[in-house]
């Protein structure tokens, strides 16, 4: 068989091309394989689809499953084989193969054409490398950053500035739904503020405005001024607000620090800042501090009396040794023998721990200081603190006994022979009773002269005449010797009395043991941790606020200032 | 010239400078007395606090300094580096700034912005100096589009050979042409991969199927195997350079927009500091 294929194909102007080869073989292949001899490259046509024989003209042959369809019917019914007149067309796939007039010398002719070709569009790679970049997706740095902007501005600004910048969403931002103002909030307040912290408004009372004193002096009513009237505190503290020192949102244990950097700028040169104070310079505890200046008391006023600078005596008008109380032999008790005393004998510290209870006649000496009078009747004594009551009693007791007393108690106390009055046989006469009277009398008096000046009250007090009585001096014993420092004992209950106290070898009670700056230092170092030393800075023993100078209109400075304009 | 790296830019000069600029707010900070603890309200605090402000804002003009093609106001080159060191030095002035104080609050907020920030800058250098070598190592003198376009002919030439070969092998091969993609979204831009590629499955598969091959359909076999496998190369080569490109752009899809944020937050703690003073 020789046959004449036609291809034709289309010009881009859609002018038909044809290209004309021959082909022989008995049996010619079709299909997308190259080794067929008509060859259709198309991926819809199958690998081998139909063979072409002579068979008193063309036939074309299905092959398989992908089968020629014939391009008339109007089913697309896959046929077993198709004679192709000339004329006659059936469909290969995409193709359509048309019979044509065999020429000269050829057994038939075929025109093929691709009749459906593939979209050329679809097949390609860059088709579907569209996106490449990040760009490509339409992700907006821009439109991200505008979002963002206007979250962080509405969600942190906007919407809690509502209250304080006065904006028509005032009510609904004080909500508690709502974020609120809360979180402007820098830091947690002091304990203390904690009830007031979510309430921004009760400090921060106009914007942009520092806080107000006004603001703390709301609550702080009772707060002192460091200064009293006479140092012009106005003058002093020019300028200064609460928050000059008090800084809260810096956590919740304090709103200042325990710095002496405050305190010494002014009291490194306090005469400069403050002429008339009596307070010396100092700026360090260890190394500038003046000597302790004691409170003592003098009738009933106190005098400040500087240790070393002048002669310090407690005038208590108690007499009281310490030494003796305190022999390690231990001193004599009338009903326990020798009973060694210490400090805790007499010094009980109070409920605060920070002084002591004071010392009690009563409950501290006299178990051993007896208020007896006749040495024969012990059970017999004078009650304390009332001399008068006390010269009455001797009297009464005398008389008694010059009245009622038995022969033995009688001739005892009056050295004379005899016995009580009324326990004589008869009436007594009336020289009797003068007699006994005067005995009663001059004993009494000479008993309460024994008892007030030589042997029971002058052992402890200053004793004194006044209108014919006796007198003792009233006891005054300072407690608070240094009022204004914060000092506690329980803070040194770790430490023996008599390391601070030195009363061991004192014999007078107008020695003052209160320990000078130097017994401190032992422990206590300045502001710079030193080894060995506890570090003190002003704070430990000192206060600003000063409850005996109370704020008042008159301490602040605006005040002062719009009073003075006014004169 | 020896390539020069922002970060070496004259001679390390604006390390120098930041380096300054740190060790002077660092100095200052350990010898200031605040009048109760470091914050930002003490005068240093003031102080540090407007010096980061200053920086944020000049940080951020970076942006506008960089499309400024006609500017002579310094080269963009040594406004990136007095960029990177300045950001840097800003973490140490913005935290001493803040005193070591920080909770959940607008200016937690700041201060936590402004750290992703320069955190997605420390990144973004770290991009900007490892992989544009790589890019390089990668591509050689091709192009992502040259790639593609070489591609593209790979496609043509082995379909055509394909075509005489049995249908489950064209199938394998067809697929390889007719679905493989590059890109498309996010996951697949920035890993490189695509786990489901057809080109890689048919590189895998096509061995195997072509075992009962012989003669003439063998060697187009082989032929077309060669072409695909020169195509798996290409694709693999084509999505890294997609990739690196795409690290080369993704950080500032973070640095640019948390840093308008910072700008916002900044002003907010501005602000609200002023009102509540």
């Amino acid at each position: 068989m020789k046959l004449l294929v036609i291809t034709q194909t289309r010009s881009r102007a859609g002018k038909p091309l044809q290209a004309k080869r021959e082909i022989q073989g008995d049996w010619l292949r079709v299909g997308r394989a190259a080794s067929c001899e008509i060859h259709l490259p198309d991926p819809r046509v199958a690998l081998h689809q139909g063979l072409i024989a002579l068979r008193d003209g063309i036939v074309v042959y299905s092959e398989g499953d992908a089968a020629v369809v014939s391009h008339t019917a109007t089913t697309r019914k896959a046929l077993r084989s198709a004679r192709l007149k000339p004329g006659a067309t059936v469909n290969v796939g995409p193709y359509r193969f048309t019979g044509e007039k065999a020429p000269e010398g050829f057994d038939g002719a075929i025109a093929i054409e691709l009749v459906k070709p593939l979209a050329e569009a679809a097949s390609g790679l860059t088709t579907r490398a569209g996106r490449l970049t990040l760009a490509s997706l339409k992700l907006s740095k821009r439109w991200t950053s505008w979002a963002l902007l206007v979250l962080v501005l509405a969600l942190f600004f906007a919407l809690p500035a509502g209250r304080i910048l006065d904006l028509p969403w005032r009510a609904a931002s004080q909500s508690p739904g709502v974020t609120g103002d809360r979180f402007w909030n820098p830091g947690p307040v002091v304990l203390a503020h904690q009830p007031v912290e979510t309430r921004c408004a009760a400090c921060h009372t106009s914007a942009f405005r520092h806080v107000q004193d006004r603001a703390c002096l709301e609550c702080h009513a009772a707060v002192g001024h460091h200064v009293g009237p006479e140092l012009k505190p106005a003058a002093l503290f020019q300028g200064a607000r609460c928050a000059s020192c008090h800084r809260d949102h810096k956590g919740v244990r304090a709103t200042h620090r325990d710095d002496d950097g405050f305190c010494i700028a002014c009291h490194r040169d306090l005469g400069a800042k403050a002429r008339g104070t009596q307070a010396e310079n100092a700026s360090d505890f260890a190394s500038d501090h003046p000597a302790f200046r004691l409170s003592l008391l003098e009738g009933d006023s106190v005098k400040k009396v500087r240790q070393g600078a002048d002669e310090l005596a407690e005038s208590s008008n108690l007499v009281f040794p310490h030494a003796p109380h305190l022999d390690p032999a231990g001193v004599k008790s009338p009903s326990r023998g020798r009973v060694a005393l210490d400090c805790g004998a007499c010094h009980k510290p109070d409920a605060s721990r920070r002084g002591f209870e004071p010392v009690s006649m009563e409950r501290h000496c006299r178990e051993c200081h007896r208020l007896e009078f006749e040495p024969a009747v012990t059970s017999r004594e004078v009650p304390h603190g009332k001399p008068a009551e006390a010269v009455t009693l001797v009297s009464e007791f005398y008389a008694s006994l010059a009245l009622n007393g038995v022969k033995d108690s009688f001739e005892k106390a009056f050295g004379v022979p005899g016995e009580g009055l009324l326990r004589r046989v008869g009436q007594p006469s009336e020289s009797e009773r003068r007699v006994a009277l005067e005995l009663a009398k001059k004993k009494a008096g000479r008993v309460a002269v024994d008892l007030f000046e030589v042997r029971v009250c002058n052992t402890c007090h200053e004793v004194g005449h006044e209108d014919g009585a006796w007198t003792i001096a009233p006891v005054r014993i300072a407690s608070r010797w240094m009022p204004q420092a914060r000092f506690t004992h329980r803070s040194h209950a770790q430490s023996k009395c008599a390391d601070c106290h030195d009363v061991a070898r004192s014999m007078d009670s107008s020695d003052v043991a209160i320990p000078e700056i130097e017994t401190c230092r032992k422990c206590h170092g300045g502001s710079k941790p030193v080894e060995k030393k506890v570090t003190s800075s002003c704070m430990l023993c000192h206060g600003f606020h000063d409850p005996s100078h109370p704020w008042s209109p008159g301490t602040k400075p605006g005040a002062v200032a719009e009073a003075r304009g006014a004169r | 010239m020896k390539h020069q790296s922002i970060l070496e830019y004259a001679n390390f000069r604006w390390f120098k400078v930041a380096f300054a600029l740190s060790a002077l707010a660092g100095f200052a900070y350990a010898f200031h007395e605040p009048p109760t603890k470091p914050y930002g309200g003490s005068a240093l605090g003031y102080a540090l606090g407007g010096v980061a402000a200053l920086l944020v804002l000049w940080l951020l003009a970076f942006g506008v300094r960089k499309r400024l093609y006609r500017s002579t106001l310094g080269s963009v080159q040594g406004w990136l580096s007095a960029h990177v060191y300045l950001g840097t030095a800003l973490v140490v002035i913005a935290t001493l700034h803040t005193g070591f104080e920080l909770g959940w609050n607008v200016h937690g907020l700041a201060y936590v912005l402004m750290v992703l920030v320069v955190a997605s800058g420390f990144y973004g250098v770290f991009v900007y100096l490892r992989v544009p070598g790589a890019m390089t190592a990668n591509l050689g003198d091709e192009t992502l589009e040259s790639m593609l376009l070489r591609m593209a002919d790979i496609d043509k030439d082995m379909r055509e050979k394909a075509l005489s070969l049995p249908d489950q092998l064209f199938k394998v091969v067809e697929r390889s042409v007719m679905t493989t993609r590059l890109g498309g979204n996010f996951l697949r831009i920035v890993s490189g991969r695509d786990p489901g590629c057809p080109t890689a499955r048919a590189a895998r598969e096509l061995p195997e199927l072509a075992k009962s091959l012989t003669g003439e359909p063998a060697n187009v076999n082989k032929e077309v195997y060669t072409l695909l496998l020169e195509k798996n190369e290409l694709l693999a080569r084509a999505r890294r350079a997609m990739r690196h490109k795409a690290v080369l752009d993704l950080w500032l899809y973070f640095h640019v927009p948390l840093s308008i944020a910072l700008l916002a937050a900044l002003a907010v703690h501005v602000i609200t500091v002023f009102i509540y003073w």
